[in-house]
């Protein structure tokens, strides 16, 4: 009950009229930074920071956050129609979006990336009010160890995301933990792998690498195909550019593994929504009944991804509520700009300013519906881009491309590097190793060899603090059983064709 | 002869012009937006210090320019520091350094520049830091931590930053100066640092009393000792480390604004000015107050003096610990 009357203080600030419009700002702002690849939330909020200063608090932090969350509704758009990562959390987005959207399906993927988005932004800001203060608990237990055993139990999506060859999917995803190495280790200030090149300090971006390989990649390869074929088809008629019935009844289960998972993964400051969308979009797969289906444009694969990068919002601020810790880099910089309005952020912070919190998680509410109804009739909109023959199409995809590459932080030495990653793609492409993993390895592998180490380092060298924490030798034992699922599907078809044989 | 004397009527013209002019109007003004150059992205330390001070400078009208903040990070502040070296002797660029600006070239083989080779322009500020450990700890004080730390060396353990970062450093001479000794673990952001701490998985953190604050009003945290030559204000209770026999230096933690090498005096004196006005405002007071820091402020040519002294020591206390330090 308390949380009820929580939320109608909140709803009381956040439908002012002067909050309603810059909430709108917010997720409209959002949007667009979402679409365009390579600007991110925190970098935007940074730049509007000093343009709040003359705003109410309260309003201010509503416009930010519109763009932090509203910039996860538009991350899926380049996604699904040019295989362009818009935001991190969106390359997952790509395995199955731009398929539909080559299938002629791109208005249902975009549909379904907005609704899915929507329910889990809801869902993510119901469990920040509910069920707030027991997963709190939860995220502070969670150690060095458990973090390792989370980054284990998500390189073992590899299985899902192998394709035809599980060796091949696993030596891109062996090779992209390599390329996580790349740069300075934070635990002794060396470097590794940097050649001596100083824009290699920081490692290689992963945007970088991921808009190379899935974007670039594959402007090369349909440059090969027959130029001027057709490659997408665009329906015409507005109801088959939106999500029919049967997609939203085969989204079901994706909404609700999307919320939940992108929930707790939010709620755990040291992991991302990246790692959420990748461990929803496994999830999915590995409970689906028609898992060969995925990577081919399933709706499913665009609703889990989408949703847990949604509802990863509403997580992140749980131990903000709770500790006084933001739980994701975003939330970190709208926390430290509070300090410059005067208040002073911590655990009694929203006790003792119930308008300023309870404010913004209502007009989180509110700016997910203004989102999908900005959203939706976008959608017939920018599938009418695909209309555009590919002589057009390819090198505007190659000038997003490099434009977002270059705004990630102005370096002309990440242009170059997305050349290498375009032919690396392409070269993939044509030996058939799959994307997916390699990316999959860059995101995972720091934060793998990081928690390891912290892990090793806590309990003096000793492996047993990885399988005597009873949360991380669970997952730990999940990861076991995910990796052995291929190999038990293999010995089933043996089995079946042994006995057919000796018949 | 004529000539000549015109020509020294001339001379004592200008030198009469020279003499009264600079108080007047200033030999150099900024006329297009300043870029601020810092070592971290949006939302880090450095980037939201300067982001205030640019407010503040804005606010108090003392720039006619915008101040605008430009992240290059990379290494530590290799990448911004070796920017810097690239604007070599050019107008319109400052940057915000911090500690690791002295410490991080030390070990680094691809630093371009030193701090020595910046042009310094003003100490703002100097970060007091104090050791905090879990409400529910058994340490009462650092004497308790450090007893404990010698009967068990090695098994207590300390979040932190970066190795080269103040909370090592501070690590480093405190073991030295006890012979205790425990691990310290590396996080990547502070919020995972603290939650480490609350979660049980380190016992103990060095931390700045503004970022403690809230957490030992909720009851959170204890703070166990004040690493600072004086008991804070903020917090009147805590005893210093030199107040509980621990005989070992500080690590001062400074922050302020220098600018690319070879810039020209007109350029220099102008930010001196400009930040010599700045700390006397009541805005900049109030800041200091409100984040809690101490006022460091040094004008541009004393800072050669504290630079050295802190390489010196610095040098020392890394390579005593092992670290390679290649200058």
């Amino acid at each position: 009950m308390e949380a009820l009357s929580d939320l109608l203080l909140g709803l009381s600030v956040a439908l002012t009229p002067a909050n309603l419009f810059w909430c709108f700002v917010g997720v409209f702002l959002g949007t667009i930074v979402g679409v365009l690849p390579g600007l991110g939330s925190p970098a935007t909020i940074a730049m509007l920071l000093p343009l709040t200063f003359r705003l109410d608090p309260t309003t201010a932090m509503i416009m930010l956050s519109g763009i932090y969350y509203g910039s996860k509704y538009g991350g899926s758009t380049t996604s699904i129609l040019l295989n362009v990562p818009g935001e991190s959390a969106s390359v997952v987005t790509c395995l199955d979006g731009y398929q539909m959207a080559r299938q002629g399906r791109a208005g249902p993927a975009l549909g379904i990336a907005a609704i899915s988005s929507f329910i889990a932004g809801t869902v993510g800001v119901l469990g920040l009010m509910l069920i707030a203060p027991p997963v709190a608990r939860f995220a502070v237990r969670f150690g060095p160890p458990e973090y390792f055993a989370l980054m284990c139990l998500g390189l073992a999506m590899v299985v899902f995301l192998a394709g035809k060859s599980m060796i091949k999917g696993l030596i891109a995803t062996l090779f992209g933990i390599w390329l996580a190495g790349v740069g300075t280790d934070i635990f002794t200030a060396e470097s590794r792998f940097t050649f001596g090149m100083m824009e290699l300090l920081d490692g290689i971006d992963f945007i970088v690498v991921s808009i190379g390989v899935f974007a670039v990649a594959e402007v090369l390869v349909n440059l090969e195909s027959q130029a001027g074929a057709e490659l997408f088809k665009v329906p015409k008629g507005l109801r088959n550019l939106l999500p029919s019935l049967q997609d939203l009844k085969d989204s079901r289960f994706a909404f609700v593994n999307g919320s939940v998972v992108g929930f707790f993964i939010g709620v755990l400051p040291g992991a991302g929504s990246t790692i959420a969308s990748f461990l929803s979009y496994g999830v999915e797969k590995a409970f689906s009944r028609h898992p060969e289906k995925f990577g081919t444009g399933a709706v499913e694969g665009v609703a889990a991804p989408e949703a847990a990068n949604n509802s990863e919002t509403g997580g992140a601020l749980v131990p903000l509520l709770t500790l006084g810790i933001p739980g994701s880099a975003t939330t970190a910089m709208l926390l430290a700009a509070l300090i410059l309005w005067g208040f002073r952020p911590g655990p009694l912070l929203i006790q003792e300013n119930p308008v300023l919190f309870w404010g913004l998680v209502a007009s989180m509410y509110v700016g997910n519906i203004m989102l999908l109804i900005l959203n939706l009739p976008l959608v017939p909109l920018f599938a009418q881009i695909l209309r555009l023959p590919y002589f057009v199409l390819a090198p505007a995809i190659l000038g997003i491309s490099i434009v977002g590459v270059y705004s990630v932080s102005q370096s002309l030495f990440d242009v170059w590097m997305l050349g290498v990653f375009g032919l690396l793609g392409y070269l993939m492409r044509k030996l058939d190793f799959p994307a997916a993993p390699l990316v999959l390895g860059l995101v995972l592998g720091d934060r793998l060899e990081q928690s390891l180490r912290q892990a090793l380092m806590m309990s003096q060298g000793h492996l047993s603090i990885l399988v005597m924490r009873p949360m991380s030798a669970g997952l730990l034992l999940l990861t076991v059983v995910i990796l052995l699922m291929p190999v038990a599907g293999k010995i089933r078809s043996w089995r079946l064709k042994a006995a057919e044989e000796g018949i | 002869m004529r000539t000549k004397m015109r020509e020294i009527g001339v001379l004592f013209a200008l030198m009469g012009w020279g003499l009264v002019m600079p108080q007047a109007v200033p030999a150099w003004t900024p006329t297009r937006p300043v870029e601020a150059v810092v070592h971290t992205g949006p939302g880090g330390g450095s980037d939201i210090f300067a982001r205030a001070i640019a407010d503040l400078l804005q606010k108090e009208g003392l720039v006619p320019q915008r101040l605008q903040v430009v992240n290059k990070s990379g290494g530590g502040p290799t990448v911004a520091m070796a920017y810097l070296a690239e604007k070599k002797g050019q107008d319109h660029t400052i940057a915000f350094f911090t500690g690791v600006w002295v410490t991080n070239p030390l070990t680094r083989k691809e630093a371009k520049v030193t701090v020595k080779d910046l042009t310094h322009i003003a100490r703002l500020v100097l970060e007091p830091a104090m050791i905090a450990v879990k409400s529910d700890s058994p340490y009462k004080n650092a004497k308790d931590f450090i007893e404990d730390a010698k009967k068990r060396p090695g098994q207590l353990r300390q979040s932190g930053g970066s190795v080269t970062g103040r909370d090592n450093l501070t690590r480093l001479v405190i073991e030295k100066a006890t012979g205790a000794k425990w691990t310290f673990i590396s996080f990547p952001s502070g919020r995972e640092r603290i939650a480490n701490l609350l979660g049980g998985n380190v016992e103990m953190m060095v931390i700045e009393p503004q970022e403690a604050r809230e957490h030992v009003r909720a009851g959170n945290l204890r703070v166990i000792a004040a690493l600072t030559e004086k008991r804070l204000p903020s917090f009147p209770d805590v005893p210093t480390t030199k107040e509980q026999g621990i005989d070992a230096p500080l690590v001062p933690q400074a922050r302020g604004v220098v600018a690319p090498p070879g810039v020209s005096r007109d350029v220099a004196g102008y930010w001196e000015g400009v930040f010599d006005r700045f700390v006397k405002t009541n805005s900049w007071k109030k800041y200091l107050e409100e984040n809690l820091f101490e006022d460091g402020y040094l004008k541009g040519p004393q800072m050669n003096k504290f630079f050295d002294e802190l390489t010196v020591q610095m040098r020392e206390i890394l390579k005593e610990a092992g670290a390679k330090i290649v200058r």
